[in-house]
């Protein structure tokens, strides 16, 4: 089993480098596009369907200063391929350098327990949860803004805070009632 | 280090030189940690609880490296610190401008918002007023009244109410009278044949009326052969009447408030 690892490589120099995974292969495009914008560093966005990233461009490959798994609310197998995807990586990562992005949030037709299956999944890796809205311009670019802010801390660009104290801060909690029926 | 060598552009041949030397150092001891991080094998497991734990060690060190760490000078030459300042400073007018406009925007959306919930608290005074009045007047009734005048009132009320009622029905009967007389040989075409079981116009509205206060239930009335149809016609056209949903041959009177 390869695993990515957060420090196997040296940093490039003023460059963040991020990898969104997404199984659906929907957002991560536009996500990306709106990502690389940023003109103050120069910002790799990295693309994979599922880990594990394949061996053969492994030595091309830059240090990877965070990892967004993009789940899809709709779709089952969006949650199920994230959720597998997570052992290929270093448990290094999980201190501030994975973060989870969760789309179609607001479709009426999505369960009510894969959000909450998403949420304790995040809340027990102590990961960040955000949620975009991945069909308007607008919901990407303001996305784009959110991950941006994290991956500046996760890339070591902010002085005076790493990435452990920003996930410290911003990781999804669970309200304790989750798992009654009446919590709402 | 970043911002230092960005910073570089504007300064002498010296303080760059010496900006660069600081720089390598920095990514010197940068590849040696490299190194040692690579050398170290990772005895982290995937168990939550051990993640937990590997969490807490890891704040834990990054709190006591905090506590430890003394403020160092970015580079002792005067020139490069000021120019690193002025950068500082620049960034932080900047991110300080944004903070500003962004509370006034706020400071404008609270306004609005105030100003809102003050004319509902109006609003809602209003109303506290008028029911305060209505209670008051309703208590004073009250006590006015017992059980003596109660009884001559409705009766009064009642007997009151008949009497328009009785007046309605006459207007009622004389209208009807006037504009929709029995129908006659007379006043249709001589050709069509009419029953002579036929009743008025009248006749007919009573038959409704009687029936749905009576059979509040089951209102429904069935239109035999002494039901004129014209009049029937009348009726459903101008909303008086109803037809029941499944039987053609059933009428009610509409519902009216």
């Amino acid at each position: 089993m390869s695993q990515l690892r957060p420090f196997s490589k040296l940093p490039a120099l003023n460059t963040a480098t991020v990898l969104l995974v997404e199984n659906e292969e929907q957002f991560q495009q536009s996500l990306a596009e709106a990502l690389v914008e940023e003109t103050s560093v120069t910002v790799n966005v990295r693309l994979s369907k599922s880990l594990p990233l394949p061996t053969d461009s492994d030595d091309s490959r830059p240090r990877i200063d965070l990892v967004v798994f993009i789940i899809n609310l709709t779709s089952e197998l969006s949650f199920q391929s994230a959720e597998a995807s997570l052992k290929y990586l270093d448990p290094g990562y999980f201190l501030g350098k994975v973060c989870f992005m969760v789309t179609n949030g607001r479709n009426a037709s999505v369960p009510m327990e894969r959000l909450d299956a998403v949420r304790k999944l995040a809340a027990t890796l102590h990961c960040p949860l955000l949620f975009a809205e991945d069909k308007t311009p607008d919901g990407v670019a303001s996305a784009a803004e959110r991950l941006w802010t994290i991956l500046k801390v996760a890339a070591g660009l902010v002085p005076i805070t790493t990435a452990l104290y920003l996930s410290n801060l911003s990781r999804c909690t669970l309200p304790p009632d989750i798992d009654q029926p009446s919590f709402n | 280090m970043a911002e230092v060598t960005a910073a570089a552009g504007q300064l002498s041949e010296a303080a760059r030189a010496e900006l660069l030397d600081l720089c390598e150092d920095q990514f010197a001891q940068l590849e040696k940690l490299q190194n040692e991080i690579i050398l170290c094998e990772s005895n982290f497991c995937e168990n939550p609880q051990e993640q937990s734990v590997n969490r807490r060690i890891a704040t834990e060190a990054e709190l006591k490296l905090w506590q430890t760490v003394e403020p160092t000078l970015l580079a002792a030459n005067s020139e490069i610190l000021l120019q690193a300042g002025k950068e500082e400073m620049l960034k932080l007018c900047s991110e300080l401008e944004m903070v500003v406009s962004c509370s006034e925007a706020k400071r404008d959306k609270l306004r609005e918002t105030i100003e809102l919930e003050q004319k509902w608290l109006a609003e809602k005074r209003q109303v506290l007023e008028a029911a305060a009045v209505h209670t008051e007047r309703l208590q004073a009734e009250k006590e006015n009244s017992s059980a003596h005048n109660v009884l001559p009132d409705t009766k009064a009320k009642i007997q009151k109410m008949k009497a328009y009622q009785d007046r309605l029905m006459e207007a009622l009967g004389d209208i009807l009278e006037k504009y929709a007389p029995f129908p006659q040989n007379s006043s249709i075409n001589k050709n069509t044949e009419i029953d002579e079981d036929l009743i008025s116009l009248r006749e007919i509205l009573e038959v409704l009326m009687n029936k749905i206060l009576n059979t509040p239930h089951d209102p429904y009335v069935t239109i035999d052969n002494t039901f004129w149809p014209p009049y029937i016609e009348l009726l459903l056209r101008h909303g008086i009447a109803v037809r029941h949903h499944e039987n053609n041959f059933k009428i009610r009177l509409e519902n009216f408030f």
